[in-house]
């Protein structure tokens, strides 16, 4: 009996090529542009990171467009991975004009590809593009686009209290839409150090509690990461997060006495203008290694 | 137990929601001025946060006080001007109003703008959180309700606090900033506030907006004013737009005394 399920116990549940199958069907590359050179797979966290008019929001929403777009519709293919998106708006400066300018852009620009020829679309990118455009005004398919922005799921959040009340839901939510036969693909975070400094002020000016923690920072950030970390084991999707940097950028030269944990490949000559700015990193330690 | 939180925490919507919630209830309100009204295509937009920054005397309370008297007079609504430098003139906004000549349509719109002043944070958080309690608990909408909320200088207010290295300034600018958004989101209120320039370190000649790095992904609109003290010409133009590049500029004149409306 015993030397049976010894037996069983060594001789391993499938081959290499059963399991490779398994894993590159459940959790497959995901090429969404703009980050198309990255390679992503689901369970991946990727965290942008820049300056605050730099366009991050912006990756996102193309992102988003990506991944709400479906493969094909009525003949015409989109590429896109027909998902839900979950967007968290900790900035609460989403704006869903945008979002619907340019996924009517995308389908108008799908629509002129998948009827007239492609090098069509080059000839007329490379002269005029107004005439090209008067030509061939194609109304867009009005039903498929009210069925992407359904794929796009939206929360606001304007403290942490909510973020993580949020975040705890969540799993539940998504058992919910996958019900519903929808899956999801990608969880978006705008702007993941919104709260920083208000955590860090009620740390400081944390009472004393006995028997709850106290909202600190380091256990807001904790929090968060183990909810996604949960979350990430259960169910194949990609994490977007961005984040502003906080602190103004300062030459090295006037920039002594403060710990430097990011690139910097400055020249070693202060006096040369033209130097990359160092951001510092200010998210606590247990946010950078969910990398 | 998830229950209980699921009722706490803010619903999820969807995109095609949040399309309509925009054009139901997020009117673009006039600013005054049909130069700016071009360049932010039809105005402030209700629901979002507008940030006016420009050096010291280059127009901005004048822009503040044109943009308050437009939507008193087109929009039918209510404004709150919360001024923290002592610069409101009932005068100067009764210029801007056009129907002046009469005088009892003059009064009304001028009744439709409240004033207040606050000279620091905790009295504008006090001012603030009064606000929405009076706005959450008014049962039926009437006609005039709040539509624009000025801060005249909101930069007075926090840079006192800002400063070193300690995050309680910061902290308190930010929790003013999310208040404003949160106010202006669930409301549907535009919001304008000023801030002034100060000069970017080590390069001289150079200005930047005032309160730092932190504020700059607070406001949803910043619009650069500037002076040119020949001619008083304004050149307003964009720094940061949600759904609009930024670098686009328009010329304005400020309105004299005896000038015609357009």
């Amino acid at each position: 009996m015993g030397e049976e399920e010894a037996r069983s116990w060594i001789r391993g549940d499938e081959t290499a090529k059963q399991m490779l199958s398994r894993v590159l069907k459940d959790r497959a590359f995901m090429l969404l542009p703009p980050l198309h050179r990255v390679p992503l797979r689901a369970g991946n966290v990727v965290e942008i990171t820049g300056a605050s008019p730099s366009a991050k929001t912006q990756i996102l929403i193309q992102a988003a467009i990506s991944c709400i777009l479906p493969k094909t519709w009525n003949g015409i293919h989109y590429g896109g991975l027909g998902k839900l998106v979950l967007f968290l708006d900790l900035d609460c400066r989403f704006d869903v004009l945008r979002l619907s300018q340019m996924l009517k852009h995308r389908l108008l620009q799908a629509n002129r590809l998948g009827n007239g020829a492609w090098w069509q679309l080059e000839e007329s990118n490379v002269k005029s593009c107004k005439a090209a455009q008067e030509k061939s005004k194609t109304v867009f398919d009005e039903e498929l686009y009210v069925s992407c922005m359904k794929r796009f799921l939206y929360v606001r959040c304007y403290d942490s209290l909510e973020l993580l009340s949020s975040l705890k839901t969540l799993h539940y939510r998504i058992r919910q839409q996958e019900a519903c036969g929808s899956q999801v693909g990608v969880l978006m975070i705008d702007s993941i150090g919104a709260f920083h400094w208000t955590d860090r002020l009620s740390s400081s000016l944390a009472l004393e509690t006995h028997n709850r923690k106290s909202l600190s920072l380091t256990n807001v950030v904790e929090t968060i990461v183990q909810e996604l970390k949960k979350l990430l084991q259960v169910h194949s999707l990609v994490v977007l997060a961005t984040k502003a940097t906080i602190y103004e950028e300062k030459y090295p030269a006037l920039e002594n006495n403060r710990k430097f944990s990011s690139n910097d490949d400055y020249s070693g000559n202060a006096a040369i203008k033209a130097q990359q700015p160092l951001i510092r990193e200010f998210m606590p330690s247990s946010w950078q290694v969910i990398f | 137990m998830l229950s209980l939180i699921e009722l706490q925490c803010r619903p999820w919507l969807n995109g095609l929601e949040l399309l309509e919630d925009l054009q139901r209830n997020k009117h673009t309100l006039s600013t005054g001025d049909k130069g700016t009204d071009s360049l932010l295509q039809g105005g402030f937009r209700e629901g979002q946060l507008t940030e006016l920054v420009g050096p010291s005397s280059s127009g901005k309370t004048q822009f503040c006080m044109q943009a308050a008297a437009s939507v008193a007079e087109n929009h039918l609504g209510r404004v709150l001007y919360l001024d923290t430098g002592n610069s409101f003139s009932a005068r100067r906004i009764a210029q801007f109003i056009c129907s002046s000549s009469d005088a009892t349509l003059g009064q009304k719109v001028m009744s439709r703008i409240s004033f207040h002043t606050v000279y620091d944070i905790y009295t504008m958080f006090d001012t603030l959180q009064g606000l929405e309690v009076t706005l959450r608990s008014q049962m039926n909408v009437n006609e005039y309700r709040l539509r624009l909320l000025v801060v005249d200088s909101i930069s007075s207010l926090i840079t006192p606090i800002l400063g070193g290295s300690g995050s309680q300034g910061r902290a308190l600018m930010v929790a003013i900033g999310y208040l404003l958004k949160k106010l202006a989101h669930e409301h549907s209120i535009a919001i304008l506030v000023t801030n002034h320039t100060v000069g970017a370190g080590g390069e001289g000649g150079k200005t930047k907006p005032a309160l730092g790095e932190t504020w700059k992904s607070i406001p949803h609109v910043r619009l650069l004013q500037s002076r040119d003290h020949k001619n008083s010409n304004c050149t307003i133009s964009i720094l940061k737009h949600t759904s609009m590049p930024s670098g686009q500029t328009v010329k304005t004149m400020t309105r004299k005394e005896n000038q015609q409306c357009l």
